[in-house]
């Protein structure tokens, strides 16, 4: 379990207890976050589940893979160097905390 | 699948962008279906007319940005009757989640999501292994097989079945009922289907409702959004849907994707010897082989590329052209293992998008590793022609193999 702070593109923040094994985007599907869509499900098939991890946590997270680097070209708003897939992101005890910030948009 | 009617062309459609190209159903289109559809983007606007006599009159779009538009866009392109699937109006019934839209829709799609994850569908993948390799055992000392009956129609029924917690002894019944809906010609035999499918389920439904186990079926029946359960026809709608969804487009998937291998055997080899790439090479078939359209119907007026069109019109997006777009994918027809990843339109996009997506890429990936690991080398039967269905899920009807 860990606590994950959404913070929306207006600013509203939402912490959500996230079980351990799910994934940021999960939660926040779970949870009614509309700033992540996630429409493929997980499968690194969609880039709409786009955030970008706050810079005090950008080093602490393992690296994306390759096809997530590239999915994330085709996520609509812009990459940042602290862009992720939040499908990708998965969830253990050493993330509590973690806050990631949802773009403008997902398509 | 059952047709629409065919409409009038409305009036307000320019008659520079009407277009009888035989879409699904004729001669050309069924010669070589997926050449036929990569060639569009040569000959036709990115936005047209299709009247088709069989399949019914709809705007359609060939880009890969407008059928993401439109599948991401459901309060201008509503799924609302846009599958002309006939139903009895006394005794209705939903196919849930495609014909909800949102918000409503998410509550139904929750129910699975678990179970369809990438994570929750690798549960299924020793089964799928032990079941391709039963499969394979059959025909493998014989030399040659039919490969859609022997392999392609029995694998996704069977997987179906474990899935929705059905017994296998049902298989060929299953089968026999996905032919008949799906693919006859007469309606006899389609609502015979129909009524078949309709009253087993309707026996399996009360039976898990009593005594439940922990697959799809009894987790629907047991799910309980809004602090409600779902009613016997949404039930019904849900489980029929995943059948309808769920058998024929992998069944034509496999079938495509079999006979490409069989015609080329350099690439067989390739993907024989790049095992570590096999995620890439199950999308990269997956958007050159792409078997379906995505039926939508206006809700309003909208302008897309400067085409205007009306509430209530007809929109359909050919899938299988899109994922051809030179804009998104540059040489579109070259099937290329490296390409960089990118969003592809096999399952549709959208809240809609294919909910048994990740299955289905299961699916495939175990299909080709086990049967290129036991049968390398295969080809065409000679002097077999290969005829592909008619109608909105495109593949072969038969592929005779030899080894």
């Amino acid at each position: 379990m860990a606590s994950i702070t959404y913070v929306e593109f207006n600013g509203a923040q939402h912490v959500i207890n996230v079980a351990d094994g799910d994934n940021v985007m999960r939660g926040a599907l779970d949870n009614g976050i509309e700033g992540i869509i996630g429409e493929c499900g997980g499968g690194l098939a969609c880039a709409t589940c786009h955030c970008y991890v706050d810079d005090a946590w950008a080093d602490r997270l393992p690296a994306p893979g390759q096809t997530e680097l590239d999915m994330l070209e085709c996520a609509s708003a812009e990459r940042k160097a602290t862009s992720r897939l939040s499908c990708q992101i998965v969830i253990d005890p050493a993330l509590d905390g973690l806050v990631v910030h949802l773009p403008e948009t997902q398509y | 699948m059952a047709t629409a009617p065919a409409a009038e062309v409305p009036a307000h459609v320019p008659p520079e962008l009407v277009y009888e190209i035989g879409l699904t159903t004729g001669p050309e289109f069924l010669a070589a279906p997926h050449a036929f559809m990569a060639k569009l983007h040569e000959t036709h606007p990115p936005i047209f007319y299709s009247v088709n006599p069989i399949a019914g009159n709809s705007w359609v779009t060939i880009k890969h940005a407008d059928a993401f538009f439109t599948l991401r866009h459901p309060e201008y392109f509503t799924t609302a009757g846009a599958t002309p699937f006939p139903r009895d109006p006394n005794n209705y019934f939903f196919f849930i989640p495609l014909e909800i839209d949102p918000p409503h829709h998410r509550k139904y799609r929750a129910i699975l999501d678990p179970t369809f994850s990438p994570q929750g569908v690798l549960k299924l993948e020793g089964y799928m292994r032990g079941l391709a390799n039963d499969l394979i055992d059959d025909f493998i000392d014989k030399g040659e097989t039919d490969f859609t009956t022997a392999f392609g129609r029995p694998l996704p029924v069977s997987i179906f079945l474990d899935l929705m917690g059905l017994p296998q002894d049902m298989r060929d019944t299953f089968v026999g009922w996905a032919v008949n809906l799906l693919h006859s010609q007469d309606r006899t035999s389609a609502g015979l289907a129909m009524r078949g499918i309709e009253a087993y389920l309707a026996q399996v439904i009360a039976e898990k409702t009593m005594t439940p186990d922990d697959r799809v079926i009894s987790t629907i029946i047991q799910a309980r959004p809004d602090g409600e359960p779902l009613t016997e026809r949404e039930i019904f709608g849900f489980t029929f849907f995943l059948f309808i969804a769920g058998l024929d487009t992998v069944f034509a998937t496999l079938n495509n994707m079999w006979l490409w291998l069989a015609n080329n055997p350099d690439r067989r080899q390739e993907i024989i010897d790049n095992p570590d790439n096999i995620d890439a090479q199950v999308e990269e078939l997956l958007r050159v082989f792409s078997v379906t359209f995505s039926g939508r119907t206006l809700t309003q007026d909208i302008e897309m590329r400067g085409v205007q069109m009306k509430a209530g019109d007809k929109f359909s997006s050919i899938l299988p052209a899109c994922n051809y777009d030179p804009e998104v994918f540059p040489n579109p027809t070259t099937v290329d293992f490296s390409r960089p990843r990118k969003p592809i339109l096999a399952f549709a996009g959208g809240v809609h998008s294919c909910i048994g997506a990740h299955l289905a890429r299961l699916e495939i990936k175990v299909a080709l590793q086990e049967w290129l690991r036991r049968i390398p080398d295969f080809s065409v039967a000679p002097g077999a022609k290969t005829e592909y269905w008619p109608g909105g899920v495109v593949g072969p009807k038969a592929l005779p193999l030899i080894w």
